[in-house]
């Protein structure tokens, strides 16, 4: 083995075409349009961002309470609330094309129909300043109700549409809120998408016993942060051995050692949200993390380690 | 004004009221910067050894010599427990200034009402506003004699003499704020409490036709205008940010006829 100096270990990923030189994303919905974090954090130090979701018109979201603290993590239900692809088009895109020179960004779609994705994915796709899409379908479909990503024969027939409205990277965003995560995400690669994103929040509910309604204003929520650790890591295990798509890990990350588990368990990037609440520094602490395990590891290449988690071979 | 990311070494920490400590950090950007009504998110940060805490909202109370800022913390759940449970030389994460702070016009006069830890950002005002010669009152209410934030070092932190009111009459006026306003008045009405205190207050300043600026709370996940956590209802309509668009707002700009 080649020897090893500190600087030279390289946490870079090839993935979409492109390479991320960090494999550290900000999450949808927790880092805005990138705007307000990059006062705090040199954007430019990690991998990428994931923009809030984009819907065709503007949103307005749920009554407050939105967000609350949980067991180990938080409850949001915010409704989607985001600017509309008009003034993502036309104020943030070209905010994110000039500030950002390394960094990589994914845009978070949304939408009430197959329709409304397409319309945004076209109305986005000729612009400049980002890599590619990110769909949530975690999201109800105004026909039947189902949410988009719960439905097999709808998740497939969203994914083969988008396919044929762009040639940009396609990411699906998993909902963990199915049996089998490796299902849906086998009808994806089926579908033609270029990789997968696991996870999205799961649903929760907190009661407030002395008023005795729920305590956030939608009635439910999702729930993120360290709580839904292990159940991301494990969605991104099934995901991998589903598929061959390359696997966006996430869900509770705080550290290097939580990355560590997603990218062990397959995943090849990984995104920071709540954590970053905590402390807006925790995807730039994260990569760190990540940097000095490989150090710790005497591994060079951060590629090599990507599903390297082995089975003990009487437990298989 | 951009807000700073900083580990804060705890200072000093007393109690000053039954379950409310003044404490004070070590935060020269706060202290440099910020102005009264604005505020802080206080955290723990990301605990190696694994406490899970997302920061809270804190107003930044006073900011003194030395890079010192103030801020007063009453216990109420599991947020303000861990904090007022730091030690003088333990370090709390703390992201600030953020927010609208309140806007005063020069040479007029001010009246702060004040109920519970809303006590907070006029601490900063007082000192500052009454200091530069400006008519300054405050007036401040808590429902008993116990909450009443210590008097000593209330003077000797404002430089002013506040009016007292408390529900159960053991200290100061019995009664409640509005008590103390006159409908005739016009200085600038400048309001921070519990939201049922602020829907008097503005209620008040409507029929009086007094202007006056209040400070809302909601609960926030960052503090800085990403997750769209924080909103309140605008009087026309709308969701807008109790963190970046407030948390200091013209009352009539508000809708005070939902929420809590
Ligand atoms: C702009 C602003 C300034 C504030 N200034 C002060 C101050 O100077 N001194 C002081 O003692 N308190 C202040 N508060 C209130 C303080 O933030 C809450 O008391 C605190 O968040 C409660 O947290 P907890 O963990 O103790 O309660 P819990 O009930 O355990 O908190 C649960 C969840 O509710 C949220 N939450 C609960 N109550 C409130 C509330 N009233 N406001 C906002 N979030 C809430 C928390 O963030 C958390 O997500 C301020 C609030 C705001 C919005
Ligand atoms: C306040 C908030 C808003 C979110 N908004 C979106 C969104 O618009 N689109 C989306 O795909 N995911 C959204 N998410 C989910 C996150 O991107 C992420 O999948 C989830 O929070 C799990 O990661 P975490 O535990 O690191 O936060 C949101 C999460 C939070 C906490
Ligand atoms: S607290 Fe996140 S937007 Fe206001």
């Amino acid at each position: 083995m080649a020897e090893r100096v500190g600087s030279r270990t390289d946490l870079s990923q090839t993935v979409f075409g492109v390479t991320f030189h960090s494999p550290v994303l900000l999450a949808s919905g927790t880092c805005g349009y990138g705007q307000e974090y990059a006062d705090l954090i040199p954007l430019d130090d990690i991998g990428g961002i994931v923009t809030k979701a984009v819907s065709v018109e503007p949103r307005v979201g749920n009554p407050p309470h939105r967000v609350a603290e949980t067991p180990g993590g938080m409850i949001n239900a915010i409704g989607l609330e985001n600017v509309g692809l008009e003034v993502f088009r036309n104020e943030k895109l070209p905010w994110l094309d000039r500030a950002l020179e390394r960094a990589q960004v994914l845009v978070n779609v949304v939408g009430r129909s197959a329709d409304e994705y397409e319309a945004v994915v076209s109305g986005l796709d000729a612009e400049q300043g980002f890599l590619g899409y990110e769909i949530n379908v975690s999201c109800p479909n105004v026909k039947g109700g189902t949410m988009f990503g719960t439905d097999e024969a709808v998740l497939g027939g969203l994914v083969r549409r988008l396919r044929r409205a762009t040639e940009r990277p396609l990411v699906i965003k998993l909902t963990p809120n199915v049996a089998d995560v490796g299902v849906f995400a086998k009808i994806c690669e089926s579908e033609g998408a270029d990789g997968l994103s696991a996870i999205n929040t799961f649903p929760g509910m907190v009661v407030d016993i002395d008023r005795r309604v729920p305590l956030i204003g939608n009635g439910s929520g999702g729930i993120s942060g360290p709580a839904i650790l292990p159940m991301g890591v494990y969605a991104t295990w099934r995901v991998r051995q589903s598929c061959e798509l390359p696997i966006i890990g996430i869900g509770g990350i705080r550290n290097g050692a939580d990355a560590m588990q997603y990218i062990l368990a397959g995943a090849c990037l990984v995104q920071v949200g709540t954590a970053s609440f905590v402390d807006p520094n925790a995807a730039v602490d994260v990569h760190a993390g990540i940097a000095a395990y490989l150090e710790r590891s005497e591994v060079d290449s951060l590629a090599e380690l990507v599903g390297g988690l082995a089975f003990p071979a009487a437990r298989k | 004004m951009v807000p700073v990311r900083r580990q804060a070494v705890l200072r000093s920490s007393r109690v000053v009221a039954r379950d409310t400590w003044w404490m004070e950090f070590d935060c020269p950007e706060i202290a440099e910067t910020s102005v009264a009504g604005q505020f802080a998110m206080l955290g723990v940060g990301l605990d190696t050894a694994g406490t899970w805490l997302l920061p809270r909202p804190f107003s930044v109370g006073w900011t003194g010599p030395g890079g010192v800022a103030g801020f007063l913390v009453r216990t109420f759940g599991a947020g303000t427990r861990a904090f007022t449970r730091l030690a003088v030389g333990d370090e709390a994460l703390v992201l600030g200034p953020l927010g609208q702070p309140y806007v005063l016009e020069p040479g007029r006069s001010i009246e702060c009402v004040a109920g519970g830890v809303g006590l907070a950002p006029f601490i900063a005002l007082a000192a500052s506003e009454a200091a530069a010669g400006r008519q300054v009152r405050l007036i401040y209410g808590e429902r008993n004699a116990e909450a009443v934030f210590d008097l000593d070092l209330l003077r000797e932190l404002t430089g002013h003499e506040p009016e007292i009111y408390t529900e159960d009459g053991r200290m100061g006026t019995m009664g409640r704020v509005l008590a103390g306003l006159d409908p005739a008045g016009d200085a600038l009405l400048l309001g921070c409490g519990p939201t049922p205190m602020l829907r008097a207050l503005a209620e008040f300043a409507r029929t009086n036709h007094r202007d006056l600026q209040v400070s809302v709370e909601e609960h926030m996940g960052c503090g800085i205008g990403t997750c769209q956590g924080c909103v309140v209802r605008s009087s026309d309509g709308r969701w807008v940010k109790a963190c970046v668009e407030g948390p200091v707002f013209p009352a009539d700009s508000l809708d005070w006829t939902t929420g809590g």
